[in-house]
């Protein structure tokens, strides 16, 4: 079985945009599987099948070098480093203010529920000082 | 194992994935499988390596991929752009000059 996880943390650190890691990895383990049961069907042991798929897909070290041999499947930020100094920076501080909202609409969920809760205790608080205030005027 | 000639193979898994992608649309597994078949199995590549290539020509703008539901697995199919048809040519012209050259190289009478 090839080594997809030291494959995929070997692509990662060379700057791979992490959504052709993914897609890379997805289709290399669909190829595999393909392999698999092409091997099994020929009348191979499972054993067998796994050592002559994981052979025929090929070595992960070179199978590496060709993703890293293909620049513009690299991130931005690795293409264009010092852009990418420049922008990362900006945007962090322009978004930073912003942070509450966006937890706040992460959790809207629970906002939700805290606000009908709160709602309904203010009504019941309201109901009973109505009601205190109607016997003490009825009285 | 897969053997293959890093320096000869420049360029040819691009030039043959582009040709049979011209044919139809494929995924890679299959793919795989019509080099070997087209080829005579006389050009045998690590199978992983094609995807690489694969996510590089569509990444420029050759290819185009879809995702496609086939008896329970979602498959990657790729298939060729007009760019990718454009660039077909190219490398077909550029690989028959250079076979050209070679050939007239190996018949030509040996210089002592």
């Amino acid at each position: 079985m090839p080594e997809f996880n030291q494959l995929r943390r070997e692509l990662l650190r060379s700057g791979i945009a992490p959504r052709h890691v993914r897609r890379t990895i997805d289709e290399l383990q669909d190829h595999h599987e393909d392999l698999v049961e092409q091997e099994l069907a020929d009348g191979a042991s499972r054993a067998d099948a796994l050592a002559s798929a994981g052979d025929r897909l090929g070595q992960v070290s070179d199978i590496a070098l060709a993703v890293k041999a293909q620049p513009e499947l690299r991130s931005w930020a690795f293409r264009f480093p010092r852009i990418a100094a420049l922008v990362y920076p900006i945007t962090f501080v322009a978004l930073l203010p912003a942070a509450p909202v966006f937890l706040g609409y992460a959790h809207a969920s629970y906002i939700v529920r805290w606000a009908a809760c709160l709602l309904l205790s203010a009504v019941v608080t309201a109901g009973m000082f109505l009601f205190l205030q109607l016997a003490i005027t009825l009285s | 194992m897969a053997q293959s000639n890093p320096p000869f193979m420049s360029g040819v898994p691009e030039l043959l994935l582009l040709r049979l992608l011209d044919q139809s649309e494929m995924y890679g597994y299959e793919l795989v499988r019509s080099i070997r078949k087209a080829t005579g199995e006389a050009i045998s590549l690590g199978e992983g390596v094609i995807y690489p290539v694969l996510h590089g020509l569509e990444r420029n703008g050759s290819l185009k991929s879809r995702r496609k539901a086939v008896a329970g697995r979602t498959r990657v199919y790729y298939s060729l752009t007009g760019k990718g048809r454009q660039r077909l040519e190219k490398l077909q012209s550029d690989w028959r000059r250079i076979q050209g050259g070679i050939c007239n190289a190996l018949e030509a009478p040996s210089h002592a």
